[in-house]
């Protein structure tokens, strides 16, 4: 069996807060593991914990109790960092510097071998549609354009561990999706990822595993498919139903020991209609002009 | 090893980088130019000093100044922008240590007050240069040797100038690694700078108390506040009379700049290990 990417094992986290110091519990005995080449949502509402896990994760914070390990190696160790890359929430990188020269600094930083690293950086821009923007100054980004600069920052060193805290935070729908389908990339290429968001919708759209935690506690983990399943029941979809029909369906089904539980429109998602209202319409070919000429 | 220092000068870059791409700083330092270079037209308000000296004195003094303010303020500001903005935390989720960081944050606001020093005394060499010229011409053989100007007593004044600035943005470090806002940071390492200036009279003082408790104090302050005034012997030298200074000076100075920056910046990674995000 490969070894985890992620092993958290009884995490306890307290803070100590003002000059009496206080105690507060943010993570309380959480143990969870991430499989190699998953994705992982990491969910829960404000305050349960997510980021203080992420960030114990990450090795920026030190565990009261428990231990993470990341691939087998302590999380808090130079060697395990190695093998990750981290979006955090809300990034405001430095903005004096050009989205080129950014994602350069952090694969320098990363250990990204000179020979060759302007042209990472060059293909991890493209991997996350910012070339044309690559050589403007990160300060007159977007908000979508800082997450998407932030995500190749993320992968820049070709991590095995890609943590993202909050991606599609005040990103438009196009964006979100854009991130979404370079999340799914990044599984096919071999990438574990471990995502916080708040957006449910998206997470079950792209993780086959979530963990919901809640003060501090882990209530819910598995498969999203497993978990997300009403015991029992099938959907079948249907081209060019007639209600007319419906009778001869529920007799169908009754022979074999079924009943037709109830019949709906199919729908698409709201952020799908978004996106395929508002794309540009496939441009025209260009009209033949007299005498052939372009 | 070898990563983790090219950490530190990739970090020390970006800080030196960030520096001179802020307007702030840059405005600081134009307005010392300008200081600097106006000592030549308040010359005539020279108090009875020689003109040569007034002149040195008043660029000296502007070095001084704006030299404090652009110290503390820069390192103070240039590490708490990454705790505000939160880059500090993208950078420590990378293989970096946070010793790495400390180190690097300061090497580069030493970098920059290496620049701002370089400027402003090759600014004052060339005023007083320009000024001596002109008297030298005007007085002929009845300029007295002694009003001659020593320009590698300036150089060497200015590297001193520098080696107590970088003790000083090691303080503002330090204090930064705990302290919760910029402001804060200011004040107390202006504080602290007001005490390292003035230290020298609590050693003066040490031999003369007698009271047994005060003794221990005094002595204590004495070592934790580096000596400011120990920087300051290169200014005696600019002109030849005064006090001549032993061509060890500089190395001496260099090796108690030295510690005072290890040790302070040893402090300020152990604070910021425990310092959460």
């Amino acid at each position: 069996m490969s070894v985890p990417a992620i092993r958290v094992t009884n995490l306890t986290k307290d803070f100590r807060l003002g000059v009496r110091g206080i105690k507060l519990r943010a993570v309380e005995d959480l143990s969870l593991e991430v499989a190699d080449n998953q994705v992982c949502g990491l969910l829960g509402p404000n305050g349960s914990g997510k980021s203080t896990t992420m960030k114990v994760i990450l090795g920026l914070l030190e565990p009261t109790r428990g231990h993470c390990e990341i691939f087998g190696l302590p999380s808090a160790s130079v060697a395990a960092r190695r093998l990750v890359g981290f979006l955090p929430e809300s990034p405001y990188f430095y903005r004096f510097l050009t989205g080129r020269e950014l994602v350069e600094f952090y694969a320098g930083i990363c250990g990204v071998p000179n020979n060759g690293r302007w042209r990472r950086v060059d293909e991890v821009l493209e991997l996350v549609g910012l070339t044309a923007a690559a050589n403007r100054r990160v300060g007159t980004y977007s908000k979508g354009m800082l997450q998407r600069v932030g995500l190749a920052q993320a992968v820049v060193h070709d991590p095995r561990l890609v943590i993202l805290d909050e991606p599609t935070a005040g990103v438009d729908p196009v964006g979100s999706l854009a991130i979404a389908d370079l999340i799914l990339e990044l599984k096919r290429r071999g990438k574990t990822v471990l995502l916080c968001s708040h957006l449910l919708a998206q997470v079950e759209g792209v993780c086959d595993y979530i963990v919901i935690l809640n003060q501090g506690k882990l209530v819910a983990e598995g498969r999203v498919r497993d978990l997300l399943r009403r015991e029992g029941l099938t959907n079948l979809a249907v081209e060019n139903f007639s209600p007319a029909a419906r009778p001869d369906i529920e007799a169908v089904l009754a022979r074999h020991g079924a009943r037709l539980a109830g019949v709906d429109d199919a729908r698409v998602s709201l952020d799908r209609l978004f996106v395929e209202k508002i794309s540009p319409p496939p441009a025209d070919p260009p009209a033949p002009t007299e005498g052939g000429a372009p | 090893m070898n990563q983790a220092i090219g950490h530190v000068w990739r970090i020390a870059r970006l800080t030196f980088l960030e520096a001179v791409r802020q307007r702030f700083f840059n405005f600081l330092i134009l307005l010392a130019v300008a200081l600097v270079g106006s000592s030549y037209f308040f010359r005539q308000f020279n108090f009875g000093a020689s003109e040569l000296r007034f002149i040195a004195d008043f660029g000296l003094g502007g070095i001084f100044l704006f030299g404090s303010i652009l110290s503390v303020v820069a390192a103070a500001q240039l590490f708490f922008s990454e705790i505000e903005n939160r880059t500090a935390l993208t950078i420590l989720a990378k293989p970096v240590r946070r010793w790495s960081f400390i180190a690097g944050k300061f090497l580069g606001v030493a970098l920059l007050m290496f620049v701002f020093i370089a400027l402003l005394t090759t600014l004052l060499g060339l005023c007083l240069w320009w000024r001596e010229r002109q008297l030298i011409v005007q007085w002929g053989d009845q300029f007295p040797l002694s009003e001659h100007v020593r320009y590698w007593a300036l150089a060497f004044d200015g590297l001193l100038q520098w080696l107590k600035f970088d003790v000083l943005v090691a303080v503002t470090i330090l204090i930064a690694s705990f302290a919760n806002t910029n402001l804060y940071t200011v004040i107390v390492s202006f504080f602290v700078q007001l005490i390292c200036q003035l230290q020298y009279i609590a050693n003066d003082r040490w031999s003369g108390i007698k009271a047994a408790w005060a003794r221990p104090l005094v002595w204590l302050l004495g070592k934790v506040f580096p000596n400011f005034q120990l920087f300051s012997i290169g200014d005696l030298a600019i002109f030849p009379q005064k006090v001549p200074i032993p061509h060890t000076a500089l190395l001496a100075a260099a090796g108690y700049a030295a510690i005072y920056i290890v040790v302070f910046l040893a402090l300020a990674v152990f604070s910021f290990s425990q310092r959460e995000i």
